[in-house]
């Protein structure tokens, strides 16, 4: 599904990923831990293609093509979707509007009529009970007004109505209380499945606890320094980051 | 104002003023008004207040009414209007003069709509006023609206301000007078529009009264054609405790100026004004607003939000007075300005003079691009950048589109903003 090789990045000409290489089969649940200032949300940025990031080395393949040189839409329509660390509020752009146009835009891409608007909504109200969103919320700004809480919600609530083939979250558990991680986990739980890939990108343990990962990579320095099965995880929970970071220095 | 100019205003109303309707405005009036205009001049880009605007056509434009110099035009059917809203007497004006066949009256208490004014107020002595003076001496027709006490629901009135002739063949001069008597409530629709094609000249004056304790909700649309050139000017008085709410939405004419001016002349009156405008291509869209407040308590609330694209420059000028017996004023202002292109202008500027020390006024003037983070957002969704953009533009105006309170009225403001950025279709399907 997604190969990284030897990924190089800078931003505002300092190099932030020094080599980076991740294979992500399809089907596969893999976690990227770090500690801040890792490169954890500059790899999750540039394989959404947000501007800013320099690539001066390496190469990235989605499905064997070289995601690197499409733009950012065309990336979301080929079924990459980004789950942000911090979701921007845009007043005046509806909810619902944004959501529809997504989906079109992607369906247009594979040749596809648009949704029925009727079977549509539906749909969302549906995933929306799932994340335990009221349905007010729907004909709000995107994500206006709405806690950090909600923002998240809305993240995986998009996910869940676009059905990617690849999600990455950055730091989609930061700012959730125990209630709404788990919501959050098990919206994402659900969107596991044999053809999709799921790229979690955390801090901490506890989100792991409840999507558990086939795979887990600690991320320090620009450099993937370890990877293994969930155990890493616990392992980094008891003895801390530094003890990576030893490692690799 | 050039003397050449000067000379041609005074030679063209010497050679018709036998011809204009005394009843409209008298001649005593008239005379007075070009007497005005030939010892202040007309505005030039020099004054202060008109740096923005595009004054030029003023230079070609033959300022004798349309109407009168050609009689004959053919007569528009109700298919060129847009179409009707539920529960509004409809009054259409052609070329500045009433077109009975287009209208249709409608008994609502309290209402009278008549072509003549009972009375004229006094002409403003405001430097941006000036243009009106032109309406003053020039003007073929009133609507003179005037509502007593409404019981029930507000009276509702629509004005539409058809332009055909060109400007090579002389000036429309829309002409509106409301008053409202105390506690009496009047929702106005204006609007004007204009032969897609043609090169008219529309100069309008509007003149507002509204009692203590009075409602007046007035929407005003220009939406006039994409040659046209567009000058407004409206005066409003505000009695204790009225309240006005001001909506304009200028989308049309190549050039475009408004100038407004309202004094708060009554303790705890209310003015919200919201404008948006939008420039495309070559388009001037520049507007002129001060809000005086005379008496104590009165409460102001200015929006703004222009979007300039192509080669278009958008203005916002907004001036809040408080003079000195108008302690405890309360005035916010926000005006933005956004743009959309390279070779595109906005200047916003909010401006306060404050004689008294009671007073609390805000303002927030902010001129910039598209939110980039705003834009990858939706990108990062799979919309186009052309859709992306379009639905930021989009979302801008939403602080004063969102305040239009009759849906009918807002879905039509919405499809005509969404064609005026261009290609539209996309956006449509999300209406």
């Amino acid at each position: 599904m997604l190969k990284i090789d030897d990924l190089h990045v800078t931003v505002d000409g300092k190099e932030i990923l020094k080599g980076l290489t991740l294979s992500v089969p399809t089907g596969e649940v893999h976690a990227v831990m770090g500690p801040n200032g890792s490169g954890k949300s500059t790899l999750a940025n540039v394989l959404a293609g947000r501007p800013g990031y320099e690539i001066t080395a390496g190469s990235v393949t989605f499905q064997g093509r070289d995601l690197l040189a499409l733009a950012p839409e065309e990336r979301a329509r080929e079924g990459v979707f980004l789950g942000f660390q911090y979701p921007v509020e845009i007043p005046g752009v509806n909810n619902v509007y944004l959501l529809k146009a997504a989906v079109n835009a992607a369906r247009k891409h594979r040749g596809l009529d648009e949704v029925d608007a009727f079977e549509f909504l539906a749909l969302v109200k549906d995933k929306m009970r799932l994340m335990r969103m009221e349905e007010s919320m729907l004909s709000r700004g995107v994500n206006e007004g709405f806690s950090g809480g909600e923002k998240k919600r809305n993240e995986v609530l998009q996910m869940l109505v676009l059905e990617p083939r690849l999600a990455i979250l950055d730091e989609t558990d930061s700012g959730l209380d125990i209630d709404a991680l788990k919501v959050v986990a098990h919206g994402v739980n659900t969107l596991r499945s044999p053809e999709r890939s799921l790229v979690l990108v955390t801090h901490y343990q506890r989100l792991l606890d409840h999507i558990v990962p086939d795979h887990v990579h600690v991320l320090v320095k620009g450099r993937i320094a370890r990877s293994g099965d969930k155990s890493l995880a616990l392992e980094l929970e008891r003895r801390g980051y530094d003890w990576v970071s030893g490692e690799a220095a | 104002m050039t003397p050449a100019l000067s000379k041609r205003v005074l030679d063209e109303y010497a050679a018709i003023r036998e011809s204009l309707p005394a009843g409209v405005v008298s001649s005593e009036r008239r005379h007075e008004a070009i007497q005005a205009l030939a010892a202040r001049g007309l505005p030039v880009t020099r004054d202060e207040n008109w740096r923005y605007t595009n004054l030029r056509p003023l230079e070609r434009a033959r300022f004798g009414p349309v109407a009168t110099a050609m009689a004959a035009l053919p007569q528009p059917s109700e298919a060129d209007l847009p179409g009707r809203l539920e529960g509004f007497a409809r009054y259409a004006f052609v070329d500045g003069a009433f077109a009975p066949a287009l209208s249709s009256s409608q008994e609502q208490a309290g209402l009278t709509v008549r072509r003549l004014p009972a009375a004229l107020p006094a002409l403003s002595t405001l430097p941006e006023a000036r243009l009106a003076l032109l309406n003053e001496a020039f003007a073929t027709d009133t609507a003179a609206i005037h509502v007593s006490n409404t019981p029930g629901k507000p009276a509702a009135v629509e004005l539409i301000f058809l332009a055909l002739g060109g400007a090579d063949t002389g000036t429309s001069y829309p002409r509106v007078q409301v008053n409202l008597d105390p506690a009496a409530r009047l929702v106005l629709i204006e609007r004007h529009i204009s032969a897609p094609g043609g090169a008219s000249f529309v100069n309008s004056a509007v003149n507002v009264d509204i009692g203590s304790g009075a409602h007046l909700t007035h929407y005003r649309l220009q939406q006039a054609g994409a040659r046209a050139t567009w000058v407004d000017t409206l005066s409003a008085v505000l009695a204790a405790d009225a309240r006005y709410r001001l909506l304009a939405v200028n989308t049309g004419a190549l050039s475009a100026r408004s100038t407004t001016h309202v004094r708060m002349a009554g303790p705890g009156a209310e003015l919200a004004l919201s404008v948006a405008a939008l420039g495309d291509r070559q388009q001037v869209q520049d507007n002129f607003a001060l809000v005086e407040h005379i008496a104590p308590r009165a409460r102001t609330e200015q929006t703004f939000r222009g979007i300039a694209s192509g080669r278009a420059r958008v203005a916002f000028n907004g001036k809040i007075a408080v003079r000195k017996a108008a302690a405890g004023t309360d005035s916010r202002q926000s005006l933005r300005g956004l743009l959309a292109g390279p070779e595109a202008e906005i200047d916003v500027r909010p401006q306060l003079e404050i004689y008294t020390d009671d007073v609390r006024c805000s303002h927030g003037a902010t001129a910039g691009k598209l939110d980039d983070d705003m834009l990858f957002y939706l990108l990062s969704r799979g919309l186009s950048p052309e859709v992306a953009q379009r639905l930021l533009k989009w979302a801008f105006l939403e602080d004063v589109v969102s305040k239009i309170e009759i849906p009918d009225l807002r879905r039509h403001i919405e499809h005509e903003l969404a064609g005026q950025m261009a290609d539209a279709a996309s956006l449509k399907e999300l209406l």
